[in-house]
Protein backbone atom coordinates (compact mmCIF):
# COMPACT_ATOMS: atom_id res chain seq x y z
CA UNK A 1 0.00 0.00 0.00
CA UNK A 2 0.63 3.64 -0.84
CA UNK A 3 0.38 6.57 1.23
CA UNK A 4 0.36 10.27 -0.77
CA UNK A 5 1.08 13.07 2.60
CA UNK A 6 0.23 16.24 1.54
CA UNK A 7 0.96 19.37 4.11
CA UNK A 8 -2.22 21.35 4.23
CA UNK A 9 -1.47 25.02 2.60
CA UNK A 10 1.56 24.52 3.10
CA UNK A 11 3.41 27.73 2.76
CA UNK A 12 0.74 29.62 4.35
CA UNK A 13 1.19 26.55 7.53
CA UNK A 14 5.06 27.05 8.01
CA UNK A 15 4.30 30.93 8.25
CA UNK A 16 2.15 30.21 10.70
CA UNK A 17 4.50 27.82 12.81
CA UNK A 18 6.01 30.68 13.98
CA UNK A 19 3.45 33.14 14.39
CA UNK A 20 1.11 31.45 16.39
CA UNK A 21 -0.87 35.17 16.86
CA UNK A 22 -2.24 34.04 13.12
CA UNK A 23 -3.75 30.81 14.25
CA UNK A 24 -7.49 30.14 12.91
CA UNK A 25 -6.79 33.75 10.91
CA UNK A 26 -6.81 34.48 6.92
CA UNK A 27 -3.28 33.96 5.51
CA UNK A 28 -1.67 34.54 2.05
CA UNK A 29 1.67 33.89 0.80
CA UNK A 30 2.93 36.04 -2.71
CA UNK A 31 4.75 35.31 -5.60
CA UNK A 32 8.60 36.50 -5.78
CA UNK A 33 8.54 40.08 -5.98
CA UNK A 34 5.21 39.97 -4.24
CA UNK A 35 3.19 39.48 -7.50
CA UNK A 36 0.07 37.71 -6.98
CA UNK A 37 -1.33 35.30 -4.45
CA UNK A 38 -0.11 32.05 -5.11
CA UNK A 39 -1.18 30.42 -1.76
CA UNK A 40 -3.42 31.15 0.74
CA UNK A 41 -4.70 29.06 4.22
CA UNK A 42 -8.27 27.94 4.68
CA UNK A 43 -9.40 31.02 6.04
CA UNK A 44 -7.97 33.05 3.28
CA UNK A 45 -9.92 30.27 0.61
CA UNK A 46 -13.12 31.06 2.89
CA UNK A 47 -12.97 34.46 1.65
CA UNK A 48 -14.60 33.56 -1.88
CA UNK A 49 -13.60 37.31 -3.18
CA UNK A 50 -9.74 36.53 -2.94
CA UNK A 51 -9.02 35.23 -6.07
CA UNK A 52 -6.19 33.41 -6.65
CA UNK A 53 -3.26 34.25 -9.08
CA UNK A 54 -4.45 38.13 -9.16
CA UNK A 55 -1.89 40.94 -9.23
CA UNK A 56 -1.84 41.83 -5.96
CA UNK A 57 -2.49 45.91 -6.77
CA UNK A 58 -5.69 44.67 -8.35
CA UNK A 59 -6.88 43.44 -4.61
CA UNK A 60 -5.21 45.06 -1.84
CA UNK A 61 -7.76 46.60 -1.19
CA UNK A 62 -10.36 43.43 -0.10
CA UNK A 63 -6.84 42.10 1.48
CA UNK A 64 -6.86 45.32 3.96
CA UNK A 65 -10.52 45.19 4.67
CA UNK A 66 -10.42 41.84 5.94
CA UNK A 67 -7.60 41.49 7.58
CA UNK A 68 -5.57 39.25 5.64
CA UNK A 69 -1.48 38.90 6.51
CA UNK A 70 0.42 38.75 3.38
CA UNK A 71 3.83 37.03 3.46
CA UNK A 72 6.57 37.51 0.68
CA UNK A 73 7.39 34.06 -0.22
CA UNK A 74 10.13 32.89 2.10
CA UNK A 75 11.36 29.63 -0.10
CA UNK A 76 14.63 29.31 2.24
CA UNK A 77 12.08 28.20 5.13
CA UNK A 78 9.81 26.13 2.77
CA UNK A 79 12.51 24.50 1.81
CA UNK A 80 13.67 23.69 5.13
CA UNK A 81 10.68 22.69 6.64
CA UNK A 82 9.48 20.86 3.72
CA UNK A 83 12.60 18.31 4.58
CA UNK A 84 11.69 18.08 7.68
CA UNK A 85 8.67 16.79 6.90
CA UNK A 86 10.10 14.55 4.59
CA UNK A 87 12.36 13.18 7.18
CA UNK A 88 9.59 12.36 9.63
CA UNK A 89 7.87 10.42 6.80
CA UNK A 90 11.00 8.40 6.83
CA UNK A 91 10.63 7.34 10.29
CA UNK A 92 7.72 5.61 9.02
CA UNK A 93 8.93 3.98 5.66
CA UNK A 94 12.72 3.71 4.25
CA UNK A 95 10.90 4.41 0.52
CA UNK A 96 10.08 7.75 0.40
CA UNK A 97 9.33 9.42 -3.11
CA UNK A 98 9.27 13.26 -2.38
CA UNK A 99 6.72 14.73 -5.19
CA UNK A 100 6.83 17.70 -4.52
CA UNK A 101 7.74 20.16 -1.81
CA UNK A 102 4.69 19.44 -0.14
CA UNK A 103 4.00 15.95 -1.00
CA UNK A 104 5.02 12.64 -0.80
CA UNK A 105 4.93 8.73 -1.96
CA UNK A 106 4.93 6.81 1.23
CA UNK A 107 5.90 2.97 0.72
CA UNK A 108 3.68 1.47 3.61
CA UNK A 109 4.24 -2.53 1.99
CA UNK A 110 5.81 -3.91 5.37
CA UNK A 111 2.40 -3.01 7.58
CA UNK A 112 -0.59 -5.14 7.55
CA UNK A 113 -3.79 -4.14 6.21
CA UNK A 114 -5.30 -3.78 9.42
CA UNK A 115 -2.71 -1.83 11.03
CA UNK A 116 -3.14 0.85 7.62
CA UNK A 117 -5.72 3.20 9.74
CA UNK A 118 -3.71 3.81 12.32
CA UNK A 119 -0.56 4.45 11.23
CA UNK A 120 -1.81 6.92 8.54
CA UNK A 121 -3.58 8.71 11.69
CA UNK A 122 0.39 8.27 13.81
CA UNK A 123 2.18 9.85 10.60
CA UNK A 124 -0.69 12.69 10.35
CA UNK A 125 -0.14 13.59 14.49
CA UNK A 126 3.62 12.84 14.27
CA UNK A 127 4.54 15.34 11.22
CA UNK A 128 1.73 17.76 12.77
CA UNK A 129 3.72 17.51 16.20
CA UNK A 130 7.47 17.35 14.87
CA UNK A 131 6.85 20.57 12.53
CA UNK A 132 3.92 22.25 13.45
CA UNK A 133 2.85 21.66 9.23
CA UNK A 134 -0.75 20.12 9.13
CA UNK A 135 -0.71 16.90 6.76
CA UNK A 136 -4.05 14.41 5.34
CA UNK A 137 -2.94 11.37 4.30
CA UNK A 138 -4.13 9.19 1.79
CA UNK A 139 -3.77 5.90 1.77
CA UNK A 140 -4.22 2.52 -1.03
CA UNK A 141 -3.39 0.24 -3.44
CA UNK A 142 -1.25 2.44 -6.38
CA UNK A 143 -0.70 5.99 -6.37
CA UNK A 144 -3.72 6.96 -8.35
CA UNK A 145 -5.85 6.06 -6.03
CA UNK A 146 -3.78 6.95 -2.93
CA UNK A 147 -3.57 10.96 -4.29
CA UNK A 148 -7.43 10.62 -4.75
CA UNK A 149 -7.86 9.42 -1.36
CA UNK A 150 -5.52 12.33 -0.36
CA UNK A 151 -8.32 14.76 -1.89
CA UNK A 152 -10.93 12.75 -0.16
CA UNK A 153 -9.56 12.95 2.85
CA UNK A 154 -9.80 16.86 2.96
CA UNK A 155 -13.36 17.16 1.37
CA UNK A 156 -15.07 15.69 4.00
CA UNK A 157 -14.44 16.65 7.47
CA UNK A 158 -15.42 13.48 9.35
CA UNK A 159 -12.27 12.17 7.54
CA UNK A 160 -10.11 14.30 9.68
CA UNK A 161 -7.62 14.37 7.15
CA UNK A 162 -6.59 10.70 6.18
CA UNK A 163 -8.45 8.26 4.21
CA UNK A 164 -7.63 4.63 3.93
CA UNK A 165 -8.87 2.61 0.70
CA UNK A 166 -8.48 -0.87 2.20
CA UNK A 167 -11.30 -2.18 1.23
CA UNK A 168 -13.12 -3.09 -2.44
CA UNK A 169 -16.41 -0.72 -0.76
CA UNK A 170 -14.07 2.25 -0.51
CA UNK A 171 -12.53 2.23 -3.71
CA UNK A 172 -15.85 2.30 -4.96
CA UNK A 173 -16.81 4.80 -2.30
CA UNK A 174 -14.05 7.07 -3.50
CA UNK A 175 -14.13 6.84 -7.21
CA UNK A 176 -18.16 7.23 -6.97
CA UNK A 177 -17.77 10.24 -5.16
CA UNK A 178 -14.75 11.95 -7.72
CA UNK A 179 -15.81 13.26 -10.74
CA UNK A 180 -13.84 12.26 -13.95
CA UNK A 181 -12.04 15.82 -14.25
CA UNK A 182 -10.97 14.64 -10.43
CA UNK A 183 -8.92 11.58 -11.70
CA UNK A 184 -4.98 12.67 -11.25
CA UNK A 185 -3.57 13.13 -14.48
CA UNK A 186 -6.30 13.54 -16.78
CA UNK A 187 -6.35 15.99 -18.64
CA UNK A 188 -9.43 18.54 -20.22
CA UNK A 189 -9.35 16.55 -23.73
CA UNK A 190 -9.21 13.42 -21.93
CA UNK A 191 -12.11 14.43 -19.84
CA UNK A 192 -14.27 15.47 -22.89
CA UNK A 193 -13.53 12.65 -24.31
CA UNK A 194 -14.38 10.00 -21.41
CA UNK A 195 -17.51 12.07 -20.36
CA UNK A 196 -18.55 11.65 -24.40
CA UNK A 197 -18.66 8.00 -22.76
CA UNK A 198 -21.37 8.94 -20.84
CA UNK A 199 -19.13 8.42 -18.22
CA UNK A 200 -19.57 10.78 -15.21
CA UNK A 201 -17.42 9.19 -11.91
CA UNK A 202 -14.10 7.77 -11.81
CA UNK A 203 -15.93 4.71 -10.83
CA UNK A 204 -17.00 5.20 -14.37
CA UNK A 205 -14.04 5.19 -15.84
CA UNK A 206 -12.54 2.64 -14.47
CA UNK A 207 -15.52 0.23 -15.47
CA UNK A 208 -15.35 1.23 -18.80
CA UNK A 209 -14.18 -1.69 -21.24
CA UNK A 210 -10.03 -1.89 -21.08
CA UNK A 211 -10.45 -2.20 -25.13
CA UNK A 212 -11.77 1.22 -25.31
CA UNK A 213 -9.68 3.11 -23.15
CA UNK A 214 -6.49 1.65 -24.99
CA UNK A 215 -7.78 2.23 -28.32
CA UNK A 216 -8.73 5.96 -27.01
CA UNK A 217 -6.06 7.13 -24.24
CA UNK A 218 -3.16 5.22 -25.18
CA UNK A 219 -0.97 3.48 -23.11
CA UNK A 220 -1.27 6.49 -21.01
CA UNK A 221 -4.88 6.07 -20.11
CA UNK A 222 -4.93 2.22 -19.64
CA UNK A 223 -2.10 3.13 -17.24
CA UNK A 224 -4.51 4.92 -15.45
CA UNK A 225 -7.72 2.66 -15.92
CA UNK A 226 -5.24 -0.11 -14.29
CA UNK A 227 -3.96 2.54 -11.48
CA UNK A 228 -7.43 2.51 -10.56
CA UNK A 229 -8.31 -1.02 -10.75
CA UNK A 230 -5.66 -1.57 -8.29
CA UNK A 231 -3.49 -2.64 -10.73
CA UNK A 232 -0.46 -0.47 -9.61
CA UNK A 233 1.46 0.97 -12.87
CA UNK A 234 3.54 3.69 -11.14
CA UNK A 235 6.13 2.93 -8.77
CA UNK A 236 8.06 5.38 -6.26
CA UNK A 237 10.79 7.14 -7.70
CA UNK A 238 13.48 7.94 -4.82
CA UNK A 239 16.14 8.84 -7.15
CA UNK A 240 15.43 12.42 -9.15
CA UNK A 241 15.84 12.54 -12.57
CA UNK A 242 18.62 14.47 -14.47
CA UNK A 243 17.00 17.42 -15.63
CA UNK A 244 17.04 18.51 -19.61
CA UNK A 245 16.86 21.84 -19.35
CA UNK A 246 17.78 24.05 -16.67
CA UNK A 247 16.51 27.94 -16.20
CA UNK A 248 15.75 30.90 -14.27
CA UNK A 249 13.56 33.97 -14.89
CA UNK A 250 12.62 36.82 -12.46
CA UNK A 251 11.22 39.99 -12.26
CA UNK A 252 12.90 42.99 -11.38
CA UNK A 253 12.24 44.50 -8.33
CA UNK A 254 11.28 47.70 -10.70
CA UNK A 255 11.39 48.33 -14.20
CA UNK A 256 15.14 48.95 -15.57
CA UNK A 257 16.38 50.86 -18.77
CA UNK A 258 19.68 51.01 -17.96
CA UNK A 259 21.83 47.91 -20.09
CA UNK A 260 24.95 47.67 -17.40
CA UNK A 261 22.46 46.81 -14.18
CA UNK A 262 20.39 44.52 -16.55
CA UNK A 263 23.78 42.84 -17.46
CA UNK A 264 24.33 42.45 -13.99
CA UNK A 265 21.29 40.92 -13.50
CA UNK A 266 21.68 38.42 -15.92
CA UNK A 267 24.99 37.38 -14.85
CA UNK A 268 23.26 36.24 -11.29
CA UNK A 269 21.51 33.98 -13.05
CA UNK A 270 23.78 32.57 -15.30
CA UNK A 271 25.53 31.67 -12.38
CA UNK A 272 22.60 30.17 -10.62
CA UNK A 273 21.82 27.95 -13.24
CA UNK A 274 25.15 26.94 -14.07
CA UNK A 275 26.12 25.39 -10.26
CA UNK A 276 22.58 23.68 -10.71
CA UNK A 277 24.57 22.37 -14.18
CA UNK A 278 27.67 21.35 -11.92
CA UNK A 279 25.77 20.04 -9.06
CA UNK A 280 24.39 17.35 -11.60
CA UNK A 281 27.19 16.58 -13.73
CA UNK A 282 26.26 18.29 -16.86
CA UNK A 283 27.20 20.67 -19.14
CA UNK A 284 25.42 22.74 -21.43
CA UNK A 285 25.47 22.94 -25.30
CA UNK A 286 22.99 25.94 -25.69
CA UNK A 287 22.21 28.85 -23.48
CA UNK A 288 19.13 31.01 -24.59
CA UNK A 289 18.62 34.42 -23.13
CA UNK A 290 15.13 36.49 -22.91
CA UNK A 291 14.38 40.13 -21.82
CA UNK A 292 10.50 41.88 -21.92
CA UNK A 293 9.00 44.24 -20.31
CA UNK A 294 5.87 44.29 -18.66
CA UNK A 295 2.86 43.70 -20.64
CA UNK A 296 0.78 43.97 -17.54
CA UNK A 297 1.54 47.86 -18.06
CA UNK A 298 -0.53 50.43 -20.64
CA UNK A 299 1.93 53.55 -20.40
CA UNK A 300 5.44 51.10 -21.45
CA UNK A 301 6.15 50.86 -24.64
CA UNK A 302 6.11 46.96 -25.34
CA UNK A 303 9.27 44.94 -26.43
CA UNK A 304 10.57 41.25 -25.76
CA UNK A 305 12.98 39.53 -27.49
CA UNK A 306 15.06 36.27 -27.07
CA UNK A 307 18.29 34.40 -28.64
CA UNK A 308 19.60 31.32 -28.27
CA UNK A 309 23.44 30.72 -28.36
CA UNK A 310 24.92 27.49 -29.49
CA UNK A 311 28.39 26.89 -27.86
CA UNK A 312 31.17 25.33 -29.38
CA UNK A 313 32.06 22.80 -26.84
CA UNK A 314 29.16 22.54 -24.22
CA UNK A 315 30.47 23.74 -21.30
CA UNK A 316 29.37 23.94 -17.22
CA UNK A 317 31.79 27.16 -16.76
CA UNK A 318 30.18 30.14 -15.01
CA UNK A 319 32.88 32.10 -16.66
CA UNK A 320 31.94 30.95 -20.32
CA UNK A 321 28.64 30.73 -19.47
CA UNK A 322 28.28 34.62 -18.50
CA UNK A 323 30.52 35.54 -21.31
CA UNK A 324 28.48 33.73 -24.00
CA UNK A 325 24.82 35.16 -22.28
CA UNK A 326 25.92 38.85 -21.96
CA UNK A 327 27.15 38.50 -25.73
CA UNK A 328 23.54 37.49 -26.48
CA UNK A 329 22.02 39.92 -24.04
CA UNK A 330 24.12 42.37 -25.86
CA UNK A 331 22.11 41.97 -29.34
CA UNK A 332 18.65 41.67 -28.00
CA UNK A 333 18.56 44.51 -25.71
CA UNK A 334 17.08 47.76 -27.41
CA UNK A 335 17.72 50.74 -25.54
CA UNK A 336 14.21 53.36 -24.12
CA UNK A 337 12.48 50.76 -23.40
CA UNK A 338 11.86 50.02 -19.62
CA UNK A 339 12.45 46.14 -18.61
CA UNK A 340 10.60 43.95 -16.32
CA UNK A 341 12.46 40.54 -16.73
CA UNK A 342 15.19 38.75 -17.74
CA UNK A 343 16.15 35.32 -17.85
CA UNK A 344 18.32 32.27 -18.50
CA UNK A 345 18.20 28.78 -19.99
CA UNK A 346 20.63 26.07 -20.21
CA UNK A 347 19.41 23.34 -23.60
CA UNK A 348 21.03 20.52 -24.94
CA UNK A 349 22.45 19.25 -21.45
CA UNK A 350 24.59 16.70 -22.10
CA UNK A 351 27.12 14.50 -19.27
CA UNK A 352 30.02 17.05 -18.15
CA UNK A 353 32.32 13.60 -18.81
CA UNK A 354 31.48 13.04 -22.10
CA UNK A 355 31.51 16.50 -24.16
CA UNK A 356 32.98 16.04 -27.37
CA UNK A 357 35.89 18.74 -27.67
CA UNK A 358 36.02 20.49 -31.38
CA UNK A 359 39.10 19.40 -32.91
CA UNK A 360 40.98 22.52 -32.44
CA UNK A 361 39.41 23.01 -28.75
CA UNK A 362 41.96 24.75 -26.54
CA UNK A 363 40.75 24.70 -22.74
CA UNK A 364 41.05 28.59 -22.03
CA UNK A 365 42.44 28.67 -18.39
CA UNK A 366 39.25 30.78 -16.82
CA UNK A 367 36.98 28.01 -18.33
CA UNK A 368 38.85 25.29 -15.68
CA UNK A 369 36.95 22.50 -14.24
CA UNK A 370 39.69 23.38 -11.19
CA UNK A 371 38.86 26.97 -11.22
CA UNK A 372 34.85 26.36 -10.83
CA UNK A 373 35.29 23.61 -8.34
CA UNK A 374 37.66 26.03 -5.80
CA UNK A 375 34.78 28.69 -6.49
CA UNK A 376 31.84 26.23 -5.83
CA UNK A 377 33.76 24.90 -2.63
CA UNK A 378 33.95 28.48 -1.63
CA UNK A 379 30.62 29.41 -1.89
CA UNK A 380 29.25 26.02 -0.68
CA UNK A 381 31.17 27.00 2.71
CA UNK A 382 30.89 30.51 3.34
CA UNK A 383 28.01 31.55 1.80
CA UNK A 384 26.05 32.21 -1.81
CA UNK A 385 27.69 34.03 -4.31
CA UNK A 386 30.61 35.05 -1.15
CA UNK A 387 32.60 34.16 -4.83
CA UNK A 388 31.45 35.64 -8.22
CA UNK A 389 32.26 36.87 -11.39
CA UNK A 390 32.86 40.97 -11.29
CA UNK A 391 29.83 40.89 -14.27
CA UNK A 392 27.73 40.00 -11.40
CA UNK A 393 28.36 43.73 -9.96
CA UNK A 394 27.11 44.82 -6.48
CA UNK A 395 23.87 46.41 -6.91
CA UNK A 396 21.53 43.71 -6.04
CA UNK A 397 19.42 45.45 -4.41
CA UNK A 398 18.64 47.67 -7.42
CA UNK A 399 17.57 45.04 -9.69
CA UNK A 400 16.66 41.89 -6.96
CA UNK A 401 12.74 41.01 -6.32
CA UNK A 402 10.66 43.13 -3.49
CA UNK A 403 10.58 41.17 -0.57
CA UNK A 404 8.66 43.62 1.32
CA UNK A 405 6.95 40.91 3.39
CA UNK A 406 9.33 38.14 3.99
CA UNK A 407 9.65 36.65 7.39
CA UNK A 408 13.24 35.76 8.94
CA UNK A 409 14.75 32.64 7.83
CA UNK A 410 14.23 31.42 11.27
CA UNK A 411 15.84 27.60 10.65
CA UNK A 412 18.88 28.35 8.60
CA UNK A 413 20.13 31.88 9.44
CA UNK A 414 21.50 32.50 13.38
CA UNK A 415 20.81 36.32 12.49
CA UNK A 416 17.23 35.75 11.94
CA UNK A 417 15.99 33.20 14.22
CA UNK A 418 12.64 33.45 16.05
CA UNK A 419 12.77 35.69 19.01
CA UNK A 420 10.60 35.78 22.45
CA UNK A 421 10.57 38.18 25.00
CA UNK A 422 8.08 39.35 27.71
CA UNK A 423 5.76 41.13 25.74
CA UNK A 424 6.05 41.13 22.08
CA UNK A 425 6.75 37.66 22.03
CA UNK A 426 6.04 37.40 18.14
CA UNK A 427 7.46 38.86 15.35
CA UNK A 428 5.77 41.85 14.17
CA UNK A 429 6.54 42.32 10.28
CA UNK B 1 27.41 33.19 21.39
CA UNK B 2 27.54 36.16 19.94
CA UNK B 3 25.24 36.02 16.00
CA UNK B 4 27.99 37.81 14.03
CA UNK B 5 30.66 34.99 15.65
CA UNK B 6 28.20 32.45 15.00
CA UNK B 7 28.15 32.60 11.54
CA UNK B 8 31.51 31.72 11.50
CA UNK B 9 31.25 28.05 12.80
CA UNK B 10 32.63 26.00 10.52
CA UNK B 11 30.56 22.72 9.49
CA UNK B 12 32.62 19.67 11.10
CA UNK B 13 33.02 17.15 8.06
CA UNK B 14 33.07 14.07 9.46
CA UNK B 15 35.16 10.76 9.30
CA UNK B 16 36.06 7.79 11.03
CA UNK B 17 38.38 6.26 8.43
CA UNK B 18 41.29 6.04 9.15
CA UNK B 19 43.47 8.76 8.71
CA UNK B 20 46.24 8.74 5.67
CA UNK B 21 49.63 9.73 7.38
CA UNK B 22 50.28 13.24 6.08
CA UNK B 23 53.96 13.33 7.58
CA UNK B 24 56.78 13.62 5.02
CA UNK B 25 59.02 12.09 7.58
CA UNK B 26 58.27 9.71 10.21
CA UNK B 27 54.24 8.38 9.43
CA UNK B 28 52.47 9.43 12.88
CA UNK B 29 52.37 7.16 15.73
CA UNK B 30 48.58 8.41 15.90
CA UNK B 31 47.77 7.21 12.33
CA UNK B 32 44.86 4.50 13.31
CA UNK B 33 43.94 6.45 16.62
CA UNK B 34 42.51 9.90 14.81
CA UNK B 35 38.54 10.34 15.79
CA UNK B 36 36.65 13.72 14.42
CA UNK B 37 36.23 16.21 16.30
CA UNK B 38 33.50 16.48 19.05
CA UNK B 39 30.57 18.50 17.70
CA UNK B 40 27.61 19.71 19.64
CA UNK B 41 24.70 18.19 17.28
CA UNK B 42 25.83 15.06 18.34
CA UNK B 43 25.27 15.93 22.34
CA UNK B 44 22.47 18.37 21.81
CA UNK B 45 20.02 17.58 18.83
CA UNK B 46 18.77 13.98 18.90
CA UNK B 47 16.31 14.98 16.27
CA UNK B 48 17.68 16.88 13.92
CA UNK B 49 14.18 17.65 11.92
CA UNK B 50 11.98 18.38 14.88
CA UNK B 51 15.08 21.09 16.58
CA UNK B 52 14.69 24.55 16.41
CA UNK B 53 15.94 27.19 18.07
CA UNK B 54 14.80 30.54 19.69
CA UNK B 55 16.78 33.74 20.58
CA UNK B 56 15.86 35.09 23.60
CA UNK B 57 15.15 38.94 23.53
CA UNK B 58 14.71 40.52 27.08
CA UNK B 59 14.79 39.29 30.75
CA UNK B 60 10.98 38.89 30.95
CA UNK B 61 11.95 34.79 31.92
CA UNK B 62 14.62 34.83 34.91
CA UNK B 63 12.29 33.08 37.03
CA UNK B 64 13.82 30.42 35.00
CA UNK B 65 17.57 31.24 34.48
CA UNK B 66 16.99 32.47 31.26
CA UNK B 67 18.24 35.98 29.92
CA UNK B 68 18.59 38.19 27.32
CA UNK B 69 20.42 36.73 23.91
CA UNK B 70 20.25 33.06 25.29
CA UNK B 71 19.02 31.18 22.83
CA UNK B 72 16.63 27.72 23.91
CA UNK B 73 17.24 24.69 21.83
CA UNK B 74 13.65 22.95 21.28
CA UNK B 75 12.59 19.60 20.31
CA UNK B 76 8.99 19.47 18.75
CA UNK B 77 8.97 15.78 19.01
CA UNK B 78 9.32 15.08 22.55
CA UNK B 79 6.16 15.44 25.66
CA UNK B 80 7.14 17.15 28.05
CA UNK B 81 7.69 15.74 31.61
CA UNK B 82 7.20 17.26 34.99
CA UNK B 83 9.13 20.22 35.85
CA UNK B 84 10.85 19.95 32.35
CA UNK B 85 10.97 23.74 30.40
CA UNK B 86 8.68 24.28 27.74
CA UNK B 87 7.85 27.01 25.26
CA UNK B 88 3.78 27.48 25.28
CA UNK B 89 1.83 29.62 23.58
CA UNK B 90 -0.53 32.01 25.26
CA UNK B 91 -2.82 33.92 23.46
CA UNK B 92 -1.18 33.67 20.90
CA UNK B 93 2.24 34.69 22.04
CA UNK B 94 5.19 32.48 22.95
CA UNK B 95 5.92 32.06 26.81
CA UNK B 96 7.87 29.71 28.55
CA UNK B 97 6.54 27.64 30.76
CA UNK B 98 7.76 25.18 33.61
CA UNK B 99 5.69 21.79 33.49
CA UNK B 100 3.25 20.96 35.68
CA UNK B 101 1.62 17.61 35.51
CA UNK B 102 -0.99 17.95 38.39
CA UNK B 103 -1.92 21.37 37.08
CA UNK B 104 -5.52 20.60 35.02
CA UNK B 105 -4.95 24.15 33.34
CA UNK B 106 -4.34 23.27 29.23
CA UNK B 107 -1.67 24.38 27.95
CA UNK B 108 -0.93 24.66 24.41
CA UNK B 109 2.39 23.41 23.74
CA UNK B 110 5.01 24.59 21.12
CA UNK B 111 7.83 22.70 21.85
CA UNK B 112 10.29 21.13 24.62
CA UNK B 113 13.52 23.33 25.64
CA UNK B 114 16.34 20.79 26.02
CA UNK B 115 19.53 22.82 26.07
CA UNK B 116 20.45 26.61 26.70
CA UNK B 117 22.94 28.15 24.97
CA UNK B 118 24.33 30.71 27.25
CA UNK B 119 27.30 33.63 27.02
CA UNK B 120 29.84 33.97 29.83
CA UNK B 121 31.21 36.99 28.17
Amino acid sequence: MIALVDCNSFYASCEQVFRPDLQGKPVVVLSNNDGCVIAANKEAKALAHIPMFQPVFKIKNILKANNVTCFSSNYTLYADMSQRVMDTLREFSPIVEEYSIDESFVDLSHYNNDELDEIAHKIKERVHKNTGVPVGVGVAKTKSLSKMANKFAKKIPENNGVFVVDSEEKRQFLLSSAKVKDIWGVGRKHTIRIENTGAKTALDFANTNLAWVRKELTVVGERLWRELNNLPCLELVTETSVKKGIGTAKSFGKKLADYSIISEATSFYVAEVADLLRQQGSAAGCIEVFLQTNYFSNSDNQYSNKIIITLDTPTNSTIKLTKEALKGLKKIYKPGYRYKKVGVNLFNLVPENQVQTSLFYEEHKSESKELGKVIDALNSKFGKNKVKLATVGNREKDWALIKEHRSPRFTTQWSELLTIGGKTSSIKL
Amino acid sequence: MKQEEVKLVEKTKKSYRVARPNQTGFSSPATHYTEPRIDLNDALIENPSSTFYVRVSDNSFSEFDIFENDVLIIDKSLTPKNNQLAVVVQAGCFQINRIDSDSKEEIQLWGVITYIIKSTL
